[in-house]
C-alpha cells in the first residue's frame, strides 16, 4: 500500500460507516416516517457540533465485519443549546442494533466520559437485544456479558434522557429504565421480550402495543414520562428536559431569563372554587404561579391525583409537586406516591428546589389501597421527602389532612410552610371526626354543633399562632412569596449543591 | 354512532345526576357527581354526545370503575 492510497482507504471506510445498514433499509424507514440513527443525532445537537467516537468500529466477528457499520450503535459528543452532551444512538438497520462486544465497549466509554467530565447522556432507544448467536452458550455468555460490573450501575452523577423510538428490547429498555427522563413515540414498543419470543415461551399471541405500547406506559406502568407522535417531537422533548438540568450534579441548573408570570397570576384566587367540596384542576393554579410557558409535566396520565412538573420561577428551575383535586378529590393513591417519590429523587439529585402545593383529603384508603402496598409506598414517599437536601417550600391551598400533611411538607418537612387564608388543617375530615370523637350520627341534633366546633378548630390561624406554619398569604401573594424565599434558602455554603442522599435509589421508577 | 360508557373513578355514593335522558353534552361536561371522601367528584363526558342511558339513581352506592351513564357519540 502506498502512502497516497491511504487517504482513499480512510475515506472509503468512512463512507461505508456513514451509509449505515444500506439504502434499501433506510428508504423503508423514511417511508414509515422514522428518522435514521444519524439524522436523530443531527437534530439533537447544535448544527455541526457532533463529534463521533468509533466511526470505524465494527463487529469483532470476522464474518460480520462488512455488515456492521459503527457496529449498530453510534456514539459521540455534541452541543445542545451550546452545552456539551453525549449520545448513544441505536442504528436498527445494522443487525437490529443488537448488543455486541464492540458496541458494548462504545457505550461503556461514553458513560465513563460523561460521568467523569460531567455531561448529560442522551439514549436513542431502538434495539433488538443481545446479538445472536454470539451470546449463545456458556462461552458466549461468558464472553459477551458481565465483564463490566458498572454496566447497569446508576449513581445519577449526570442527567440521562432516553427516547423510545421503535422496538426497544435489551439494552434500550434497560437504559430507558435507568434514565432520569424518557419520552416515547406512539407506535414504539418498550418491553422485556419481543412478542415473538413471548409467543414461543408462553404459547400466547400478544399484540406488541398490548405488550409494551404507549398507552400501557402512559396509564398503567408510568415507566415513561412523555408521549409524542414523531421522532422530531421526541428530540424536542429531550432537548427541553435537559434545559432544566445542570450538566452534572455538582452544579446548579442553568438560570433562564425571567419571562414574567403566567396568565391569570392576579386572578389566581378565583381558580379555587368557593365550596370546599368542589373539585378543580390544580394545573391552572400552577400555570398562574410559574413563569409564563415554563411548565414541563412528567407522567401526566399516570397517578393523576398528583401533578409533578418542572417549572421556572423568576428564571430559576424548580420542581412542583401538587395534589390535583380534579381526580379522586386529590386523595393520594399508590401510583401518585410512586410518581412523587421518583420526582423528588430527580429534583434532589440535580439540585432543583421543590415547591409543594397542598390540597388533599389524605391518602386513598380501603382494601384496594392495602393490596397495592399503600403503607410501604407512603413511607417511601415520606422518606424521600425527608432525605431531600434541596430547598423545600410548601403552600397549603385548601386542605391538608392526616399523614398526608407530613408527606406534603407539613411541619418541619419543608423549610417554610405557608397557607392560604381559607385553608384547613386537621387529622381527618371533620364529618368523620365528629362521629369518632363524639359518637354523634349525622342526622342527630348534636351533630351540627359539634361539626361547627371541629371546623373552627381547623382554621389556619391556630397553627400560625403556634408557629407551625410560617405565613398566611393571599393567593395573589404566593408567587412573590416563593420567589423571595427561594432567594433566602439558596444553598450558599455549597454553591447550590445538595447532598444527593438518594442518588442511587430507587434505580428505576 | 358509538356507545361510550362514562365510569366513576372512585367508590362512593351518587350525589347528583346532572343530565337527563337524550340531553346533548359537550366534552368535559359533568354527567354525575359522586360523593366520596366528603368531596364532589365529577364523572365527566370524555367525548361530546347524547345521554343514551342513566344507569344509577341518586343515593346509590357505587364502586370504582362502575359505569354510570352511557353516551351515544
Amino acid at each position: 500500500m502506498t502512502v497516497q492510497s491511504q487517504p482513499d482507504d480512510l475515506e472509503r471506510r468512512r463512507a461505508k460507516a456513514l451509509a449505515m445498514g444500506g439504502e434499501a433499509k433506510l428508504a423503508r424507514r423514511r417511508e414509515q416516517g422514522f428518522l435514521d440513527a444519524r439524522r436523530r443525532i443531527e437534530l439533537l445537537f447544535d448544527p455541526g457540533s457532533f463529534h463521533e467516537a468509533g466511526l470505524l468500529s465494527t463487529s469483532v466477528t470476522p464474518k460480520d465485519q462488512a455488515r456492521t457499520p459503527a457496529d449498530g450503535k453510534i456514539v459521540g459528543y455534541g452541543r445542545i443549546d451550546t452545552r456539551e452532551a453525549a449520545v448513544v444512538s441505536n442504528d436498527f438497520t445494522v443487525m437490529g442494533a443488537s448488543s455486541s462486544a464492540t458496541n458494548g465497549k462504545k457505550i461503556g466509554h461514553i458513560k465513563r466520559v460523561a460521568t467523569q467530565r460531567g455531561i448529560p447522556i442522551v439514549f436513542f432507544g431502538e434495539s433488538s437485544g443481545a446479538r445472536m448467536p454470539d451470546t449463545m452458550g456458556a462461552r458466549g455468555m461468558g464472553t459477551m456479558l458481565g465483564a463490566d460490573p458498572t454496566q447497569y450501575q446508576r449513581m445519577r452523577e449526570t442527567p440521562w434522557a432516553a427516547a423510545v423510538l421503535g422496538d426497544c428490547y435489551g439494552s434500550s429498555i434497560w437504559y430507558t429504565c435507568c434514565s432520569d427522563f424518557s419520552v416515547m413515540r406512539k407506535g414504539a414498543v418498550l418491553a422485556v421480550s419481543s412478542p415473538s419470543l413471548v409467543e414461543q415461551a408462553l404459547s400466547e399471541t400478544v399484540d406488541p402495543q398490548t405488550l409494551g405500547g404507549w398507552q400501557l406506559h402512559a396509564e398503567t406502568t408510568g415507566l415513561v414520562d412523555r408521549f409524542v407522535d414523531t421522532d422530531e417531537e421526541a428530540i424536542a422533548a429531550l432537548r427541553k428536559f435537559l434545559s432544566y438540568m445542570p450538566g452534572h450534579n455538582g452544579e446548579s441548573p442553568p438560570r433562564a431569563v425571567p419571562q414574567g408570570a403566567g396568565a391569570n397570576a392576579a386572578g389566581i384566587g378565583q381558580l379555587l372554587p368557593p365550596r370546599r367540596t368542589q373539585v378543580y384542576d390544580v394545573r391552572k393554579i400552577i400555570a398562574a404561579l410559574a413563569d409564563r410557558d415554563s411548565l414541563f409535566e412528567l407522567k401526566p396520565q399516570f397517578g393523576k391525583v398528583a401533578v409533578t412538573t418542572l417549572a421556572r420561577l423568576d428564571g430559576q428551575v424548580i420542581g412542583i409537586v401538587a395534589n390535583n383535586p380534579l381526580f379522586k378529590g386529590g386523595a393520594l393513591d399508590t401510583d401518585a406516591c410512586d410518581k412523587i417519590t421518583s420526582f423528588l429523587v430527580l429534583c434532589d439529585s440535580f439540585n432543583i428546589p421543590l415547591v409543594l402545593l397542598v390540597d388533599t383529603p389524605g391518602f386513598s384508603i380501603g382494601p384496594e389501597a392495602e393490596r397495592r402496598r399503600a403503607p410501604g409506598k407512603i413511607m417511601n414517599f415520606m422518606n424521600a421527602l425527608s432525605l431531600c437536601t434541596v430547598p423545600k417550600l410548601s403552600v397549603i391551598l385548601r386542605k391538608s389532612y392526616g399523614q398526608a400533611y407530613l408527606n406534603m411538607g407539613g411541619g418541619r418537612n419543608s423549610d417554610e410552610v405557608a397557607a392560604w387564608p381559607g385553608a384547613e388543617i386537621s387529622f381527618m375530615d371533620p364529618h368523620f371526626a365528629v362521629r369518632i370523637v363524639h359518637g354523634h350520627q349525622p342526622d342527630s341534633p348534636e351533630f351540627a354543633d359539634a361539626l361547627r366546633e371541629m371546623e373552627r378548630d381547623n382554621s389556619v390561624y391556630g397553627i400560625a399562632e403556634i408557629f407551625s406554619i410560617q405565613a398566611v398569604i393571599r393567593p395573589e401573594e404566593t408567587r412573590d412569596h416563593l420567589i423571595r424565599l427561594l432567594e433566602v434558602h439558596q444553598l450558599r455554603r455549597t454553591k447550590g449543591v445538595g447532598e444527593h442522599l438518594m442518588r442511587a435509589w430507587p434505580t428505576s421508577f | 354512532m358509538a356507545k361510550l360508557a362514562a365510569k366513576s373513578e372512585v367508590s362512593g355514593s351518587v350525589w347528583k345526576i346532572e343530565v337527563t335522558l337524550g340531553q346533548k353534552v359537550a366534552e368535559g361536561d359533568t354527567l354525575v357527581l359522586i360523593e366520596s371522601m366528603k368531596m364532589e367528584i365529577p364523572v365527566i363526558a370524555e367525548q361530546a354526545g347524547a345521554v343514551a342511558s342513566i344507569l344509577v339513581a341518586e343515593g346509590d352506592a357505587i364502586t370504582e370503575g362502575q359505569s354510570v351513564v352511557t353516551l351515544e357519540t
